[in-house]
C-alpha cells in the first residue's frame, strides 16, 4: 500500500531537532520525539524526518513516534551513522520536526518490491504518486531515499525524472547499513520497509539551496569505455575492464579483489561530463570472472574515464565547495532554518576515527546553531549544479550532498 | 602556350611545390610533436600509475597508524578501568559495546573455565541476545578440549590465522556467527583461566597481525587484573579471618579483664576488711604490751621484758604492713583523692636525706640529688610523693653496701619530669625486674632473705605513681646498682 500525503499548512516555518542513543529503540523513540517537541515550542509539527542506526529499525520505535506525534506523515531511513549538530554517531535515534510555513505543501510516497520490479517503471509509479493531488501548484523539489541494494538506481531516478521532470531538483540518498550487507529500511509513516524508495515532494515555496561535491582529481591517461551494460564495465579501450586497476596497482586480479573496498574507495573511476569541472565518481563493488567491473551506479558506452586521486585537503574543500554552493544557492536574503546532509559511507571509511572533520566544516559554514541533521549513504543523488536547475539528476558515490533550507 | 603562359606554369608549380614541401615539413614536425606529446603522455601515465601505488602505500600505512593509535587510545582507557577493578564479573563488566567497537568489533565473549564444574563459564557477552550466548556457551563446552588447548598452548588464533585443530575457520564463523575474528587466550597465572574473543559481521574488515597484538595485549591485561582480583581477595578474606579472630581475641580479653577487675575489687574489699579486723586485735595487743612493758602491772623479769618487746616490734611491723595494705587498696579503688600541688623537689630531696641520715651515715652512703633549674618544681600529692621518696630510698638504703651512693637526678621531658632513684648496691636479677611491683613479691635470692621488708612497698609507690598519671620503671644489672625511674608532671 502506497500512503500518501498532501498538507496546507498555516505557520511559518520552525525546525526542531531531537537525538537519543538509548538502547531501546522505544526508550530512544520516546526521548528523541520528546527533545523535538520541546524544540517546537508548541508550533504544530507537520512532517517528520527520522534517521537511525541500523539497530533502532524496529516497528515499536515507528510505532511509539507516531503516537507521541499523531500520526504525521514520517520519512526516514537507516544508516551506519548518524550526523546532528553535536557530533557523528555509530548508534541513535534522530528526528527532526518541521512545522512548515502556509505556502508549503508536501506529498510522501514509496514503491516497494524495486528488485522484483523494472526500475524504470518503479520510479516513475513513484514520481506519480508523490505528485498526486498537486495539480497546479509548482512544484520545488524531492528528495527520495531508497535502499542500497538496489542495482539500478539510475533507471529509478530516470523514471522519476520522467515523471517530475528532466530538469528538477531531485536530491536523494541510498540508506546504508553498518557493512553487515544484511538490509538496509526506509521509513514511511508507521511502515518499515526494505528494497524499496521512499520520497518526498515539495511544492508552493520552499526556499532551499544545495551543492554536491567529491573533491577527487583525475590522474592518468584518459579511457574509453569500449564496452558497458548498466554498472558492469566490460572493456576499457578495448581491454577487460580490470586491467585498468592491474596496470595501475600492480596487482593481479585476485590480489585486487582482496583489496578491492580499499582501492575502490580511495581510487574510483571518474566519467568525465563535458563542460563539468568535477568528475562523476563510480565506485567498484567487484570484479567479475571476466574482468568485467561492477560499478555502484551506471557508467554509460563510450564514457571517458579515468582514475581519480584525492587527499585529505581536497575532500574537505569539497565539502566546504558543496557548503558554500548550497549557502549561494540559498541566496544572501535567506535565514538558514535547517541543514540536511547526506555524506556517502566511504567518505567515513577513508576519515575513520577523524568522522566529525567534515562535520566541523559544515558547522563551521553554516552556523555552530544551525540544526543539521544527516546520514552517511550508499549513494548519493542530485544534479550537478543548482543554480539555474538546468541539470539533470545524477547517482554519485563518494560525495557529500548538502541541502539548506531557509526562510526569507 | 606562350612563354609567359609556360613561365607562369612554371612558376605556379614552383610555388606549389614549396608549399608542398612546407606542408610536409610542417605535417612532419607535426607529427614529431604528436610522437612526443605522446610520449609524454605515457611518461605522465606512468608517473601517475607510480603516484597511486605510492598513494596507495601511503594510505595503507596511514590507516594502519591511525587504527594502531586509535588501538592503543582505546586500550589505555581499557586497561585503565580494568586495572583499578578488584572483583572479577566487574572486570568483564568494564569491557562495553564501546570499548569494542573502537577496537574495529561488535561482538565480544568471555569465557573462564570453572576446574570444579568442568565447563567453561560465560563472563562477557557483547553483540549477541542470551539465547545466542547460551547456544554459544553450550557448543563451547561441547569443545573444550580444543580450548583447553588453546589457553593450555597460549595461542591467539584469528579468521585471518586459521587454526589447526578440529575447528575449521567456518566452524568458528557458524558458532559465533561472524565473519572476522580473533579468540585469545586470558592466561591468569592463578586461578581459573579462559579466553576472549571479538568478531565482527563487517564484510569490509580484515584481521591485521595488529589487531591481533591490541587482542593480546586486552587478555593479557585481563589476566593480570584477574590475577590481582584473587590476590586481592585472598588478602581481603585473609584480614576479615584476622579481623574476626581480633574481634573474638578482644571480647575475651575484656571478660577477662572485667573478671580480673572483679577479682582485684573483691581482693581489695577482703584486704580491706581483713587488715581493719586485724588493726583492732593488734591495737589492743600493742596497747597491753606496752602497759606490761611501763611496768603498771609491776616489774618484768628480764625475759618477759625481751619478749614484750620482740611481741611490740613485731606488733609495729604487722600495723605497718596491714597500714600499707589498706593505702594499696584505697588508691586501686579510687578511694583516695589525690591533692595536686607545686612542691619543690629540692625541698623533699632535703626533707628525705634528713629523715635517712642516721643510716647513710652508719653505712657510709653518700646521697646526692641533681636538680636542674627546670626541674625544680613537681605537680603532686606531698603526702603520697614523699612516701614514694621514702620508700625508693628506704629500698636503695636496704640494699647498698657499706660505702656507697645514691642519687636522685632529675630532667624535663616536655610537660613532665622523670626522677631516677639510683644506687650502687646489689642490682636486680632481670627476671625479676618486671615482678618487681606486684604485691608481696620479693626477688629470691640471699641478699633478700637477710633484709627485711613484705613486698609491699614497690606495689604502694607503683600505685600513688599511677594515681598521679605518671609511669614507673627500674632499670638494673646485678653487682652495679639499680635506677628506679618514675614520671610526674612538672608544676
Amino acid at each position: 500500500m502506497t500512503l500518501q500525503y498532501l498538507r496546507y499548512i498555516l505557520n511559518i516555518m520552525n525546525v526542531s531537532l531531537g537525538f537519543s542513543q538509548l538502547k531501546d529503540p522505544v526508550l530512544a523513540a520516546n526521548e528523541a520525539v520528546g527533545q523535538a517537541l520541546i524544540g517546537l515550542k508548541n508550533a504544530p509539527a507537520n512532517l517528520a524526518l527520522i534517521f537511525t542506526s541500523v539497530e533502532f529499525a524496529h516497528p515499536l520505535m515507528l510505532k511509539t513516534a507516531n503516537n507521541l506525534l499523531g500520526e504525521i506523515p514520517i520519512l526516514g531511513c537507516s544508516s551506519l551513522g548518524i550526523i546532528t549538530n553535536h557530533g557523528v554517531f555509530k548508534h541513535g535515534f534522530a528526528i527532526l520536526l518541521l512545522s512548515l510555513n502556509q505556502q508549503t505543501f508536501f506529498n510522501v510516497a514509496a514503491v516497494k518490491d524495486l528488485n522484483k520490479k523494472n526500475p524504470h517503471l518503479s520510479g516513475k509509479e513513484l514520481g506519480d504518486r508523490l505528485l498526486f493531488g498537486f495539480k497546479n501548484v509548482p512544484r520545488s523539489l524531492s528528495i527520495i531515499l531508497s535502499d542500497k541494494l538496489i542495482t539500478e538506481g539510475v533507471s529509478l531516478i530516470n523514471g522519476l525524472q520522467e515523471s517530475l521532470g528532466k530538469s528538477f531538483p531531485l536530491i536523494g540518498a541510498a540508506a546504508s547499513d553498518n557493512f553487515e550487507n544484511h538490509k538496509t529500511y526506509q521509513y514511511l509513516n508507521q511502515e518499515i520497509l526494505s528494497e524499496s524508495c521512499s520520497g518526498i515532494l515539495f511544492g508552493g515555496k520552499i526556499h532551499f539551496g544545495f551543492g554536491i561535491k567529491h573533491g577527487w582529481l583525475a590522474l592518468g591517461k584518459l579511457r574509453y569505455v569500449t564496452a558497458s551494460s548498466g554498472n558492469v564495465i566490460k572493456e576499457i579501450d578495448d581491454l577487460p575492464a580490470v586491467k585498468l586497476y592491474e596496470d595501475y596497482f600492480a596487482k593481479n586480479t585476485q590480489e585486487l579483489t582482496k583489496e578491492l573496498r580499499r582501492i575502490s574507495i580511495y581510487y574510483p573511476l571518474g566519467i568525465y561530463l563535458p563542460g563539468e569541472k568535477e568528475y562523476l565518481l563510480r565506485n567498484i563493488i567487484s570484479i567479475k570472472d571476466d574482468g568485467s567491473l561492477v560499478t555502484q551506479g551506471d557508467i554509460p558506452p563510450d564514457s571517458k574515464i579515468r582514475l581519480m586521486i584525492s587527499t585529505e585537503d581536497s575532500r574537505l574543500a569539497a565539502t566546504v565547495a558543496a557548503c558554500e554552493e548550497a549557502k549561494k544557492n540559498l541566496g544572501c536574503g535567506e535565514k538558514i532554518k535547517l541543514v540536511i546532509v547526506f555524506v556517502s559511507a566511504a567518505r567515513l571509511s577513508i576519515l575513520g576515527k577523524q568522522d566529525d572533520t567534515e562535520l566541523c566544516v559544515i558547522r563551521e559554514v553554516f552556523g555552530e546553531n544551525t540544526p543539521l541533521i544527516g546520514i552517511y549513504t550508499n549513494g548519493e543523488q542530485a544534479p550537478l549544479k543548482s543554480i539555474d536547475y538546468l541539470g539533470r539528476t545524477y547517482f554519485h558515490n563518494q560525495s557529500i550532498n548538502i541541502l539548506a533550507i531557509g526562510e526569507q | 602556350m606562350t612563354p609567359f603562359a609556360f613561365v607562369g606554369i612554371c612558376l605556379l608549380l614552383a610555388i606549389a611545390g614549396i608549399a608542398l614541401l612546407n606542408k610536409t615539413q610542417r605535417l612532419k614536425e607535426l607529427g614529431d610533436k604528436v610522437t612526443a606529446l605522446n610520449f609524454s603522455l605515457e611518461e605522465m601515465d606512468e608517473q601517475a600509475k607510480l603516484i597511486m601505488r605510492t598513494d596507495m602505500e601511503l594510505n595503507k600505512a596511514q590507516e594502519e597508524l591511525d587504527k594502531k593509535i586509535s588501538g592503543l587510545d582505546t586500550l589505555q582507557k581499557l586497561s585503565r578501568e580494568i586495572s583499578t577493578t578488584l572483583e572479577e564479573k566487574q572486570i568483564f563488566k568494564k569491557i562495553n559495546n564501546q570499548y569494542v567497537e573502537e577496537l574495529g568489533f561488535e561482538k565480544s565473549l568471555a569465557f573462564l573455565w570453572k576446574s570444579l564444574e568442568r565447563e567453561f563459564q560465560l563472563y562477557l557477552s557483547l553483540g549477541y541476545t542470551q539465547d545466542e550466548s547460551q547456544k554459544i556457551k553450550t557448543a563451547v563446552n561441547a569443545n573444550k578440549d580444543y580450548f583447553l588447548d588453546l589457553i593450555k598452548n597460549g595461542s591467539t588464533v584469528s579468521s585471518e590465522f586459521a587454526p589447526e585443530g578440529t575447528l575449521s575457520k567456518s566452524s568458528f564463523n557458524h558458532l559465533f556467527t561472524v565473519r572476522s575474528f580473533i579468540i585469545c587466550p586470558v592466561l591468569a597465572q592463578e586461578g581459573n583461566q579462559g579466553f576472549i574473543f571479538v568478531g565482527t559481521q563487517n564484510t569490509e574488515a580484515s584481521i591485521t597481525k595488529g589487531d591481533q597484538e591490541f587482542i593480546s595485549i586486552l587478555a593479557n591485561q585481563i589476566g593480570q587484573t584477574l590475577d590481582n582480583a584473587r590476590l586481592f581477595e585472598k588478602t581481603w578474606r585473609s584480614q576479615q579471618e584476622l579481623e574476626i579472630k581480633v574481634e573474638e581475641r578482644t571480647h575475651q580479653l575484656t571478660q577477662a579483664l572485667q573478671e580480673v577487675k572483679k577479682i582485684s575489687k573483691r581482693k581489695s574489699d577482703f584486704i580491706s576488711s581483713v587488715s581493719h579486723e586485724i588493726r583492732t586485735p593488734l591495737t589492743s595487743i600493742k596497747g597491753y604490751a606496752a602497759i606490761l612493758l611501763a611496768g603498771k602491772l609491776g616489774e618484768l623479769p628480764e625475759e618477759i621484758r625481751s619478749r614484750l618487746e620482740k611481741i611490740n616490734r613485731h606488733s609495729d611491723e604487722l600495723v605497718h604492713m596491714v597500714n600499707d595494705l589498706l593505702d594499696i587498696s584505697r588508691i586501686e579503688s579510687g578511694k583516695v583523692e589525690i591533692k595536686k600541688e607545686a612542691l619543690s623537689l629540692r625541698a623533699i630531696s632535703d626533707k628525705i636525706a634528713d629523715l635517712f641520715s642516721e643510716q647513710l651515715k652508719t653505712k657510709n652512703i653518700s646521697f646526692n640529688a641533681d636538680l636542674p633549674e627546670d626541674c625544680q618544681e613537681i605537680s603532686a600529692d606531698r603526702s603520697q610523693i614523699e612516701r614514694v621518696f621514702i620508700n625508693l630510698v628506704g629500698n636503695a638504703l636496704k640494699f647498698t653496701p657499706q660505702n656507697g651512693k645514691i642519687e636522685i637526678h632529675a630532667k624535663r621531658i616536655n610537660q613532665n619530669i622523670q626522677i631516677d632513684v639510683k644506687d650502687s648496691g646489689f642490682g636486680i636479677p632481670e627476671d625479676a625486674q618486671e615482678s618487681i611491683f606486684e604485691e608481696f613479691f620479693r626477688v629470691d635470692n640471699t641478699i633478700n632473705q637477710g633484709v627485711k621488708g613484705t613486698g609491699l612497698g614497690l606495689s604502694l609507690v607503683k600505685q600513688i605513681i599511677q594515681a598521679h598519671q605518671g609511669k614507673i620503671w627500674v632499670k638494673s644489672k646485678l653487682g652495679e646498682g639499680s635506677t628506679f625511674s618514675f614520671t610526674l608532671n612538672a608544676a
